[in-house]
């Protein structure tokens, strides 16, 4: 599933990578409105969205600081 | 079959603005038939990588022995990082490609989609009056 974003929605969720903890791996919601979960590894992230009953999360890494990336 | 995918924001910490990225959410599973996938997670689309990498922590969930792999090292913009060579399933719009992908544990992102895995399998435009990325997917015989 692809979430197609627009406007305010693209915003709120920019406003959701703000607020997630650093240097961790969060889940999305399905409409990605919300941060289900997160964790200190993939592993966690996964058992801790499945614990919040979200069985298709969006699953991120979140970088130490949020700024361009080259790899 | 064509999909239009939106620019993402992501926070500028140095700014306090945003950057725009082009993502796409992709699973990616062991090569064999019905092996488990992993949960949807999202990958930026890179016309700088030869070829598509994943944190190796995903790689571990699905089954990998990270350090099994075919050890090499690819060289970026700070450096050579070395990374390990698995040959996996990656679910794409349009289907499941099989390639040879590069997994570390010092990856920044989730993933990185790159030239073979990802882009031999698409036409791509980066539509800047958009902010959106087009990807058509190529069949070939």
């Amino acid at each position: 599933m692809t979430t197609v974003m627009v406007g305010a929605a693209e915003d709120r969720r920019l406003e959701l990578l703000r607020s997630a903890p650093s240097d961790s791996w969060i889940a999305l919601s399905e409409d990605e409105t919300r941060i289900v979960a997160s964790g200190a590894t993939y592993e966690e992230v996964v058992k801790n969205s499945e614990r919040a009953g979200v069985s298709d999360p969006l699953i991120i890494k979140t970088p130490k600081v949020w700024m361009p990336i080259s790899v | 079959m064509s999909l239009k995918l939106p620019y993402l924001k992501y926070p500028d910490a140095r700014t306090g603005g945003f950057f725009y990225a082009a993502v796409i959410p992709v699973h990616i599973a062991l090569p064999a038939q019905n092996a488990p996938r992993s949960k949807r997670f999202e990958a930026n689309i890179d016309s700088g990588a030869s070829f598509c990498h994943f944190h190796s922590q995903i790689g571990r969930a699905i089954g990998l022995e990270i350090e099994k792999g075919v050890e090499t090292e690819t060289q970026g913009i700070s450096g050579p990082t070395k990374i390990f060579l698995h040959d996996i399933s990656l679910y794409l719009p349009g289907g499941i490609v099989t390639t040879c992908a590069g997994f570390s544990d010092r990856l920044p992102v989730s993933g990185l989609l790159g030239m073979t895995g990802f882009f031999e399998h698409f036409k791509v435009i980066f539509d800047p009056t958009a902010l959106r990325c087009e990807l058509e997917r190529i069949f070939r015989a």
